[in-house]
């Protein structure tokens, strides 16, 4: 016996957003730091964490993330 | 075809026109009042924001969140430097993800806005907010959009 048409609708949206669930798992564990700068015309650059250039950028990020504090809550 | 070579010759132009077209300066640096009342807009509109300031032409902290906001303008100048540095030509965005949060930072019209927020903020959203924040800011009449509604519950 077939099934209900709707089953077959919830079924397929359940897939997707486990799908979807899942690719945003993944990017939060896979996610590593980056800097990336954006330059007038639309260019932007990487810069790798162990590059000299790289290496700057987050520890003056570092330094901004640390005047920012905690965030308040409520 | 023909579409194609005009598309080419749009992209190319338009290229050409905003790249003869300066980055328009504030007249006038806004007051205090006014890039505070700039800063609580964009904290209102970016819930993942854990603080922010806003600085002036001078590299003078406006408006900045915390309880020392004068630390912003050293620590922000050091950013722009080192990003300007890095390729030796002045960046207009600055994005840098760390385990410990996000840091933005954007220029326009004279003025800069340095924010800090949680991770997995939304990149294009949050320098959107930022752009379109200082150039209003950068506007004689400063005032946040008629209309706009904070972005709260998205996050």
């Amino acid at each position: 016996m077939p099934p209900k048409p709707h089953r077959v609708l919830l079924n397929r949206v359940s897939l997707y957003a486990d799908e979807a669930a899942a690719f945003m798992r993944r990017r939060r564990v896979a996610r590593r730091p980056f800097a990336r700068l954006y330059y007038p015309h639309g260019r932007s650059a990487d810069h790798a964490q162990d590059s000299r250039s790289g290496a700057e950028l987050f520890v003056a990020a570092g330094r901004l993330i640390e005047v920012a504090g905690k965030k308040p809550k409520g | 075809m023909t579409t194609v070579t005009i598309q080419e010759a749009r992209a190319r132009v338009t290229v050409g026109i905003f790249a003869e077209m300066p980055d328009a300066a504030a007249a006038t640096t806004p007051s205090g009042d006014a890039a505070e009342a700039a800063l609580e807009f964009l904290t209102e509109m970016s819930p993942d924001l854990r603080g922010a300031a806003i600085l002036g032409p001078d590299k003078e902290v406006l408006a900045g969140t915390g309880e020392e906001p004068e630390r912003w303008a050293e620590d922000a100048a050091a950013l722009f430097e080192v990003a300007d540095g890095a390729e030796d030509a002045p960046v207009e965005q600055i994005h840098i993800a760390t385990e410990q949060g996000e840091v933005f930072a954007v220029r326009n019209a004279g003025l800069a806005a340095v924010t800090v927020t949680d991770r997995f903020a939304l990149a294009s959203l949050m320098l959107f907010d930022m752009r379109s924040t200082l150039r209003q800011l950068a506007t004689p009449n400063f005032g946040p959009p008629e209309g706009t509604k904070p972005r709260k519950g998205d996050g």
